[in-house]
């Protein structure tokens, strides 16, 4: 193949920055799904505590 | 028929129907675009003959040019779903919109260094000042603005807004990058592929290509739908909707 260093050059380009842009937003998802899990770990530790202050009294 | 598209489109504007159908429908779009990417990529590089001038550097073709309609297509459609979205409000739109600009800057990205790499082989040198080279410059310059403002502002309806205002702004581009090389002595070839009559490349040479064309429209989407699930999420999540989905998953 002539040119061949350009062409896998060009075609590393291609496939480094559609990797990028597969990977990204699934970190951004994940990120957001562990952030509302530990708000719902903090409501419902929360509502636990309430309860029990309740009770003890 | 209608009533029903519409029905369904009021269904998709609500985040938790729209969480479900992003994270099925992105997944089914990456799917059908891996073969086709597989397919197209085995006969740009192994089946269709090299070029009687440029030899083996013209297989570039096969990722330049989708990804430089990409970067066209991208911020056309961003700039559709910001005036959707300033117009009548709609939460998704907006979304939508801002999901297009990091996607439709890889595409720039890409056609830049590809041509770039193209262009020394070619033309002798990486770059040059020339008016296609610098418009489509410009409209990465004009994505990182889109991306840069929207990431700017706090108040994500606020920064949407402004944001999709700089994209409505800068479609004036496009018929600039189109016709660039129409309008001004260009060092950058001319239209050479036409979707409506004859194309000046040989046939032998031309399936490939949209099947490429084929395969990034399916990245596109499902990229799409990715990143505004992601951006959906963000905004959702300390909502009821997604407590409770949470709660079931557990």
């Amino acid at each position: 193949m002539t040119y061949f260093k350009y062409v896998a050059l060009a075609y590393a380009v291609f496939f480094v920055v559609l990797a990028w842009d597969f990977i990204v937003p699934r970190l951004q998802i994940r990120q957001q799904l562990r952030e509302a899990r530990a708000r719902l770990t903090r409501a419902s530790r929360g509502s636990a505590a309430a309860v029990d202050e309740e009770l003890s009294r | 028929m209608f009533k029903g598209l519409v029905g369904w489109f009021h269904k998709l504007g609500s985040p938790p129907y729209f969480d479900t159908f992003a994270a099925r429908w992105s997944t089914w779009c990456y799917i059908a675009a891996l073969p086709l990417f597989g397919f197209g990529l085995w006969q740009a590089l192994a089946v269709v003959p090299a070029d009687y001038q440029q030899g083996d550097s013209f297989r570039i073709l096969y990722i330049h040019v989708p990804s430089a309609w990409m970067s066209l297509f991208v911020f056309g459609l961003m700039a559709f779903y910001s005036a959707i979205a300033l117009i009548w409000r709609i939460k998704l739109c907006e979304i939508l919109a801002m999901a297009c600009a990091p996607i439709g800057a890889a595409f720039t990205l890409i056609t830049l260094l590809t041509g770039s790499i193209w262009g020394k082989p070619m033309w002798g040198t990486w770059w040059d000042w020339d008016p296609r080279l610098t418009t489509e410059l410009i409209l990465l310059f004009m994505y990182l603005g889109v991306m840069g403002l929207y990431g700017a502002i706090d108040d994500r309806r606020a920064a949407a807004r402004a944001a999709g205002l700089l994209a409505i702004v800068g479609v004036v581009m496009l018929p600039i990058i189109r016709y660039s090389v129409v309008w001004w002595n260009s060092l950058h070839q001319g239209q050479t592929i036409r979707v409506f009559g004859e194309s000046s490349m040989d046939s032998s040479m031309i399936l490939p290509l949209w099947i490429m064309v084929l395969a990034t429209k399916f990245w596109f989407v499902g990229s799409l739908l990715a990143r505004a699930r992601a951006d959906n999420l963000r905004r959702e999540v300390g909502k009821a909707w997604l407590r409770e989905k949470l709660e079931k998953s557990a």
